[in-house]
């Protein structure tokens, strides 16, 4: 039975190799192999407090060799093929590119046809499965995401990265202008220094109101990082929010939407990681990431403009009767250190409202700076989760 | 002060409310009108045991007289008993007259209103009304009339009559002009509704002909004429206060022990004992009818609703039966295969019922990916509208019929190029309307037609299961032959290993997947078995040996 244990620090080219003589070796003898990867899902995830994040379970997905599953283990052999190929040249790609090549393979050689991909959907899983096997990032096989979100703004912050030939190039958030960092989904490389002390780190959920805030001049009166996170976060924004704690042990807030979908689909999985990323949550979640707002409270304390969940929207529904499904299921929302997180979920379900976080520019519309200072004020008076 | 408040005749109130007996649109007229008097032929014939033969033509004669519609005719002859010339005009032209109503028996018709709402519905759209012509054993020649419902005083109205020669012994011919638009297929089109009807009626001889099309003729496959089981008297049990009321009133002076033990059936001495232990007074049992007052009436009924008398006897109800339905739905097209199911006799609500049912998979006609055809029927009469409030539809959707290796989404109706046909005989269907066109869905209703369709689903999943294993097998060894060299390959080449260790990797991997084939080889041997036996059953019932 093939499992790479988890301690192991072998490259991800001799666990590969380790997998493909055991497979071999295995045949030989006339016996099936098994591979084994952890299973990602809720089922499998164990939130685990003392980390702040999901860790994953026992539970394993094996795959024998047999008549159905001999399509499977073949293309899993083939695509790891591609990717070895891929980290020893130093080649990288994103996973429609890895898809396309693929295609390409079968399409030069007639004789890989019958494991030809249908779409992209297929060729994703068997890359999945892969990284769970070999409990490696996606990263570490030189499978990189398109950057999307994390555009960070600052006039304190200097990040150094190292390229892949090894050179090494230093950015200067504070001589770019108006135009942002865009994080790279390869935290690893990067290496943060702070120019002066810088006082927090804001993360605010919508990358449009990130660039209103900055064009009002809140990074020249704040030392201070401020990014926007463009919805639900993707590894590149994890992994950069968990480089900036770490690296620079910040306080740190999030700022977005009160509403459901914003506090089990974007905060936790900033906070704590994902299901589906296991494996990764280590490196992709910032568990010290505090939640600013919009807390129901703050509706009152500054009258913002809360409306209720319209019955008819179907999105805003699911959302709702996933919140719901999340407080009685999800390991985070259940453990006691996330109460009062949970307690804005069932304010939310009881209440059946939403506020967003524009509220904050309609509080008084002849203050461009309002938003500004109910933030700071948030902060100084320690009015977060 | 109020409006002047003046009664109708039945006839005036069923003349203004056509819809409500099938009369709702051209299209449902034309079906309506030719049910009505398939149904009466069907039933004559079985009354006289008569092996029914019957002619059926309908012609487009041109544009109706009402928007979008055409002029139909309809001529339908039988070889039943025939109607005497006094009986005509009531049978044709008179609502509720009829040798049926309420008589607890599984005839087609209940009520004698289907007929005269045909001959009304002619009258109100061609101006006139019915042409019968009719011969009996016991006339020299045929009588032929043309007959009109007088709606203010609800009987038949005789416009002409001639006597005429007709080469036949009995029989009845009825001719109607009509308003009415022709749908041939489809849930309500006419040729389901002639293949439903040759499908629960296999000692049935059918010629037909469609607007511009030829001649059909549909064989009988049985010489038996069904025998309709006489009545049986009224369970206590299935009747209502008021019925019980109007009940005791036919039967004056008797005492209340011999009305309960001869008016009512399951009613013993023993019953009666019951009856007195549970409170009702002794010396009731030897009063004289006319002597209760409604109080006491309503009592006796009580006493006897709380009584745990017997259930009703299932004599009454009438079975198509499993070889004859086995023959009649190869007559619907090249069958496949097929399964065939009678449940005995069982009471549902009260009411002795039988269901059954018969799926049966074409090779010429339905689709993979469209629901099956489903043919519904009532006391051997199809239905065609109101398909999903119906007891049968409901029953059908609550199966699982992916388990018998069925297309299906969640509860609905099955995929697959299948006739699945259902039949609930009963002398008291409980209908939904006065059309007779859904049969209400209660729950023991629903439960017993789920039990007659699970057990054909069981046999038919034989057929399918062994198709099912033969393509496992087929995409087994594919698999085997498209993936395994890719796969050793692939390891090979990652591992650099040598072209002897290929070599063992290929066996090996033979050897593994091999295994798999045999399993699956097995499997179908199995399968294929256990087809044949059924095969060899099937065979019995359609008399090949």
């Amino acid at each position: 039975m093939a499992r790479t244990s988890k301690s192991s620090r072998k490259s991800v080219q001799s666990k590969a190799e380790e997998i493909c003589q055991y497979m071999l070796s295995t045949l030989e003898k006339g016996q099936r192999p098994i591979l084994e990867a952890v299973r990602c899902n809720l089922d499998n995830s164990i939130y685990d407090p003392s980390v702040g994040y999901f860790v994953p379970g026992d539970k394993v997905v094996k795959s024998e060799l047999n008549v159905s599953s001999v399509q499977k283990l073949a293309r899993t052999v083939f695509m790891l093929e591609i990717l070895l190929n891929n980290i020893n040249t130093g080649a990288t790609n994103t996973k429609r590119e890895l898809y396309y090549m693929a295609k390409g393979l079968v399409k030069s050689d007639p004789s890989l046809k019958p494991i030809d991909f249908d779409g992209q959907p297929e060729s994703d899983s068997v890359i999945e499965f892969i990284t769970d096997m070999l409990e490696v990032y996606r990263e570490e096989l030189n499978c990189f995401a398109d950057d999307r979100g994390g555009q960070s703004y600052s006039q304190n912050l200097i990040v150094t990265e190292t390229m892949n030939d090894g050179e090494k190039a230093t950015i200067d958030l504070s001589k770019l202008g108006t135009a942002p960092f865009q994080p790279k989904n390869q935290p690893t490389a990067l290496k943060l220094k702070a120019k002066g002390k810088i006082d927090f780190c804001l993360i605010v959920e919508s990358q449009g109101t990130a660039n209103t805030l900055v064009t009002r001049g809140f990074t020249k009166r704040n030392n201070c990082i401020l990014m926007g996170a463009k919805g639900v976060p993707s590894n590149g924004v994890r992994g950069w929010c968990k480089l900036i704690q770490d690296q620079l042990k910040i306080p740190m807030y999030f700022f977005g939407d009160l509403d459901a979908y914003t506090m089990q689909n974007i905060f936790r999985t900033l906070k704590a990681g994902s299901a589906a990323s296991l494996i990764r949550n280590k490196d992709f979640s910032a568990p010290d990431v505090k939640f600013l707002g919009i807390l129901p409270e703050d509706i009152k304390e500054y009258d913002l403009n809360s409306y209720k969940v319209k019955e008819k929207d179907a999105s805003e529904v699911r959302a709702l009767k996933k919140a719901r499904d999340v407080l009685s299921n999800d390991p985070f929302f259940k453990d006691k250190k996330n109460k009062k997180l949970a307690a804005i979920l069932n304010f939310l379900v009881k209440n059946k409202i939403r506020c967003e976080q524009q509220a904050l520019f309609s509080v008084n519309p002849k203050d461009p700076l309002m938003p500004e200072k109910i933030i700071l004020d948030k902060i100084k008076n320690k009015v977060f989760i | 002060m109020a409006n002047k408040i003046t009664s109708s005749s039945t006839a005036e109130y069923f003349a203004k409310n056509l819809q409500q007996v099938g009369f709702s649109s051209p299209t449902k007229a034309v079906l309506t009108t030719l049910k009505e008097a398939v149904d009466n032929s069907l039933d004559a014939c079985e009354d006289n045991m008569i092996l029914p033969e019957l002619s059926i033509q309908i012609e487009r004669l041109g544009k109706g007289g009402s928007k979008n519609s055409d002029l139909i005719q309809i001529i339908i002859e039988d070889n039943g008993p025939g109607l005497s010339a006094e009986n005509l005009p009531r049978v044709f032209g008179e609502y509720l007259a009829s040798s049926k109503f309420g008589r607890g028996r599984c005839s087609r018709g209940q009520q004698g209103i289907g007929i005269s709402a045909a001959t009304t519905w002619a009258q109100l759209t061609h101006a006139s009304g019915v042409r019968v012509k009719s011969k009996t054993a016991s006339m020299k020649k045929a009588v032929e009339m043309y007959i009109d419902v007088d709606i203010k005083g609800n009987k038949g109205l005789v416009k002409k009559k001639e006597t005429l020669e007709w080469d036949k012994k009995t029989g009845l011919q009825v001719e109607f002009k009509f308003d009415g638009r022709i749908q041939l297929n489809g849930d309500g089109g006419l040729l389901t509704y002639l293949e439903g009807t040759t499908l629960v009626n296999p000692h049935l001889t059918l010629k037909y002909k469609m607007p511009d099309k030829e001649w059909v003729e549909v064989e009988r496959v049985s010489t038996e004429v069904p025998v309709v089981p006489p009545s049986v008297l009224p369970h206590p049990h299935t009747m209502k206060l008021g019925e019980f009321v109007t009940h005791a009133g036919l039967f004056g002076r008797t005492s209340l022990k011999i009305f309960l033990k001869t008016g009512f059936s399951r009613i013993t001495d023993h019953s009666l004992k019951l009856l007195v232990k549970n409170g009702m007074k002794k010396a009731w049992l030897n009063k004289a009818m006319t002597q209760f007052d409604d109080k006491e009436l309503k009592q006796i009924f009580a006493f006897l609703i709380d009584a745990d008398l017997s259930s009703p006897s299932t004599k009454s109800v009438l079975t198509v039966g499993e070889d004859s339905l086995a023959k009649s739905i190869q007559r619907l097209g090249e069958v496949d295969f097929f399964s065939v199911v009678t449940r005995k006799p069982k009471i549902c609500d009260f009411k002795p019922t039988v269901v059954e049912v018969a799926l049966a998979r074409f090779i010429d006609r339905g689709e993979e990916d469209k629901s099956v055809q489903l043919l519904r029927f009532a006391n051997r009469v199809p239905l065609q509208f109101d398909k999903s409030s119906c007891a049968i539809t409901r029953a059908i959707e609550s199966v699982n019929w992916k388990s018998y290796g069925l297309k299906q989404s969640k509860n609905s109706i099955p995929q697959g190029p299948y006739i699945f046909a259902v039949s609930v005989t009963s002398p008291f269907i409980k209908f939904k309307n006065a059309s007779k066109e859904t049969i209400d869905a209660s729950e023991e209703l629903v439960d017993e037609i789920r039990l007659a369709l699970q057990k054909a689903g069981q046999k038919l999943s034989r057929h399918i299961k062994k198709e099912a294993k033969a393509e496992d097998l087929e995409r087994k060894i594919r698999h085997i032959e498209k993936f395994g060299p890719i796969l050793v390959n692939g390891l090979v080449s990652m591992t650099k290993a040598s072209q002897a260790r290929k070599k063992r990797a290929e066996d090996g991997l033979s050897k593994i997947l091999g295994i798999d084939t045999e399993v699956a080889i097995a499997e179908l041997e199995v399968a294929e078995e256990k087809l044949k036996s059924l095969k060899v059953k099937q065979a019995e019932k359609l008399g090949e040996s």
